[in-house]
């Protein structure tokens, strides 16, 4: 489809990363102040195309044209320079300054002097025109998630940019705080800015984007125009038919006893959610990223403030905070594994005993043989390759480093597993591993719990499915009454359903 | 105690701010001026055991002793604001004061004095390129520049103090003489607080480093050149220790080779305790100056009275832990996991 007025095209965009292709040649053009979606499962290139885009990654090959010129994006600030915005999800402030410094910050009025007044004045106007109610001389340290959002998007309106990135934008917002959003977006585009809205709400597309594009397996699967981006179209372009399923099936190991039993847990952002989780069975959660499946396993791991009640085989837990949810027997396996899991750089034996040194030592002191004959045994149950205990984790691949994760809590023996985006960013050789290990743990009696964005992942894994969005339980139903397609449209547009 | 604190409210966020804002009257009070509350304190104290020490002349004694650590702390608080470390500012101070010593007979006062100021940006540079470019840690970096410095120092001079001639007047007024009450390097003192103080306050320039001292991720994606503030900030806590070796070379008539190093650790604590006033919780140079001028007075205080230079020492060390404590339990954070 020849467009004359593109501001942005990008011509066979390829990304590896060691050995994986992340993106396989893309072709996508957005035009000059078109709200243009972009939708595909995870893993499919959302991001890494972003990231080009916004300068964090380069691409192996492929162009980038900005008004028809080839450029060169190097880094954010170059990005940023070329008109190019971009609001991540995890969108940061600097907690010291006030609101309004936030808002202006890199664009303060005056040219060496700094007035705090104008500052503040400058932002006062910002955030009235778009009708939010924020003091901005509140200091930003204070605000919630959702505020923090408004005041990154704030930031957008006195730089001139050309194109804007929105990440997820609403996955913090409520739905008063969304129309602020979609009131701006409406704005941005009058103004003839091009906004990029990557989402997972199918809702929303529809009803902001006038083009959307659907990536599938690295790859455009194609572009939709606003009259055609349906229920049915974006999930069948979505689904990569092509990939095998994959061969691992949870053919149940369920047994009659309950194990773990949650009671109206809550945190700020879940609303009260009661389940209960058989010895041996496991549960996927699925749904929108951030709209509160993640609060789950974060409550349980005793990361996050939450209310309710908690049982492990009848007996009431203490989770206020992770060493009494270790205690407790409940090991949290988090999407973040560098940032939450590992210590990137002691050894892999160093990792795997760090629970259990009490246990291998003797008179007070741990010999390091005994140390690496117990983390040698769990690497080859793990099949973590190579089995050296004395290598650095930060030296294995995604999928040895979750291996090791998971075999640092086998060795302390919880009895119940939280598992979160266990397969993200791990080796595509190493997920049917990894299903392995966790459906080995059933069958040895653990209660599973499997929160991850990918309903591929979730039907491979689980006895049982529960879709959360927008913090609430809209569906819950055993395994084999979903089909694919009928789970990615829950999950997108969060639509009640309760079977039996 | 989670789940009772999740009960009656609706988030974590929102009970932080209801906190904050039913917070009593006495705290917010104790926030803001506990730390000028117990120094007011200690000085009434000092002021009742001792005629001598509320006196116009004592005061000026106090700023009189505090000018060399002065500039090192406000120096070092442009560092720390960064969000890094910078070690070498006590023997920046010598290097500048025996650069200054060796040049004015060669090229005059003026010369040499803006001569060994540049010798101190150049110190600061290297601190912050290594940091930034060389993604080496402050602590390092600096920790290792000052054990070049001393060497050089020490080798420089073969460890004696470099004079300067009496004849030298011009350059002696600058730490000698006297514009009516006040003695002039008091003035220079107090020129360089309102300099670097409306830098920090009013300039793109504090706005920044503060920024990125605070949250750098956050600074790199407004757009902001952190590396550019970081190199600045050691650069100006570089040049603030050279102003210091410059009049302290002129106050004693000579550079001493070694020294250097008591003025770190003063500077330090100045500037930690200085975090404390006015409740910021960051460091900030009026807070510097006014931790600065706090521990000078406790020891002029304590040595009025009669107490031995240990008693001092014990009692600065105390009063910069409980405030930085105090201050720390006042803005409790949820989770504490730095320990720097």
């Amino acid at each position: 489809m020849p467009d004359d007025d593109l501001i942005v095209e990008m011509r066979g965009l390829v990304k590896e990363f060691t050995g994986t292709k992340a993106l396989g040649g893309v072709n996508v053009g957005f035009r000059r102040g078109e709200v243009h979606g972009l939708l595909g499962e995870n893993g499919a290139g959302k991001s890494t195309l972003i990231k080009i885009l916004t300068g964090v990654y380069s691409p192996t090959s492929g162009q980038i044209l900005l008004d028809g010129r080839v450029v060169r994006i190097h880094s954010p600030l170059e990005a940023r320079r070329l008109g190019l915005g971009a609001v991540y999800q995890d969108a940061e402030l600097v907690a010291s300054f006030t609101i309004g410094q936030n808002i202006l910050l890199g664009n303060e009025p005056g040219r060496f002097g700094l007035s705090d007044r104008a500052i503040h004045d400058e932002a006062a106007r910002i955030v009235v025109e778009m009708g939010i109610a924020l003091d901005v001389r509140q200091p930003a340290a204070g605000l919630s998630a959702a505020q923090m959002q408004l005041v990154t998007l704030a930031t957008l309106f006195h730089r001139r940019y050309k194109l804007i990135v929105l990440d997820e934008p609403t996955a913090r917002l409520s739905a008063s705080e969304s129309d602020v959003l979609f009131r701006l977006i409406q704005r941005f585009k009058a103004q003839g800015i091009t906004i990029v809205y990557i989402s997972h709400r199918l809702k929303e597309v529809q009803e902001i984007c006038d083009r959307a594009t659907i990536l599938r397996g690295g790859l455009v699967s194609a572009t939709l125009d606003r009259g055609e981006i349906t229920e049915e179209r974006v999930t069948e372009l979505m689904v990569d038919r092509s990939r095998s399923d994959l061969e691992t099936y949870n053919l149940g190991h369920a047994r009659p006893e309950t194990l773990l039993e949650i009671e109206s847990l809550r945190t700020a952002l879940l609303e009260p959610l009661t389940l209960s989780v058989r010895a041996g069975e496991v549960v996927g959660i699925t749904g929108p990223v951030g709209g509160g499946m993640e609060q789950v396993a974060r409550a349980l791991g005793g990361i996050v403030r939450h209310g309710g009640r908690v049982r492990l085989r009848g007996r009431e837990l203490d989770l206020s905070n992770p060493v009494a949810a270790r205690r407790a027997g409940i090991a949290l396996v988090p999407e973040d594994r560098r940032k939450q899991a590992l210590f990137p750089a002691l050894s892999v034996a160093d990792n795997i005993c760090l629970p259990v040194l009490r246990s291998l030592q003797r008179l007070a002191m741990v010999r390091p043989g005994t140390k690496r004959a117990f983390a040698d045994a769990v690497m080859e149950r793990l099949a973590v390759r190579p089995r050296g205990p004395d290598t650095q984790v930060r030296f294995l691949s995604g999928g040895n480093q979750q291996k090791v994760v998971i075999g640092k809590w086998m060795s302390a023996k919880a009895s119940a597993y939280v598992f979160v985006e266990p397969t993200s960013g791990v080796d595509i050789g190493a997920i049917k591993e990894i299903y392995d290990i966790i459906l080995h743990l059933a069958r040895d009696g653990a209660a599973v719990i499997v929160v991850s964005s990918s309903i591929r992942e979730i039907l491979s894994l689980s006895d049982r499915v529960l879709v959360i969005h927008d913090g609430a339980l809209v569906s819950e139903a055993a395994k084999q009454s979903w089909t694919y397609d009928e789970l990615l449209a829950v999950t997108m547009q969060g639509r009640h359903r309760r079977a039996a | 105690m989670a789940n009772a604190a999740a009960t009656s409210a609706p988030g974590p966020a929102a009970r932080l701010r209801a906190e904050r804002k039913t917070d009593s009257p006495l705290l917010r009070l104790l926030r803001r001026w506990g730390t000028i509350i117990v120094i007011l304190a200690t000085a009434v104290g000092f002021a009742f055991a001792s005629p001598y020490f509320a006196t116009l002349s004592n005061g000026n004694n106090i700023l009189f002793s505090m000018i060399v650590s002065a500039l090192v702390s406000m120096g070092l608080t442009w560092v720390v604001m960064a969000g890094s470390f910078d070690l070498s500012v006590g023997l920046t101070v010598t290097t500048t004061s025996i650069v200054v010593g060796f040049l004015i007979p060669m090229v005059g006062p003026w010369a040499a004095i803006v001569l060994a100021l540049l010798a101190s940006c150049v110190i600061g540079l290297v601190n912050g390129l290594l940091v930034t470019y060389g993604r080496l840690s402050g602590i390092v970096v600096t920790l290792g520049v000052m054990f070049v410095l001393d060497g050089i120092n020490v080798f420089a001079t073969g460890g004696y103090q470099v004079a300067v001639s009496y004849g030298e007047k011009a350059f002696l007024y600058i730490g000698q003489g006297k514009l009516g009450f006040l003695g002039v390097p008091v003035l220079v003192m107090l020129a360089f607080f309102a300099l670097a103080h409306l830098l920090a306050t009013r300039t793109r320039v504090g706005h920044y480093v503060s920024a990125v001292g605070d949250n750098p991720m956050a600074a790199f994606y407004s757009g902001i050149d952190v590396y550019r503030w970081v190199i600045v900030s050691f650069v100006l806590s570089a040049l603030l220790s050279g102003v210091a070796g410059v009049i302290l070379t002129s106050i004693s008539s000579s550079a001493q080779p070694v020294g250097g190093q008591g003025y770190l650790l003063e500077a330090f604590a100045a500037v930690f305790l200085g975090a404390t006033v006015l409740g910021r919780g960051k460091p900030h140079i009026l807070g510097t100056l006014v931790g600065v001028f706090f521990l000078y007075l406790v020891n002029s205080g304590m040595n009025m009275v009669g107490f031995p230079f240990a008693a001092r020492q014990l009692f600065a060390g105390l009063v910069l832990i409980i405030a930085v404590g105090a201050n720390a339990a006042l803005n409790r954070e949820e989770i504490h996991l730095k320990f720097i």
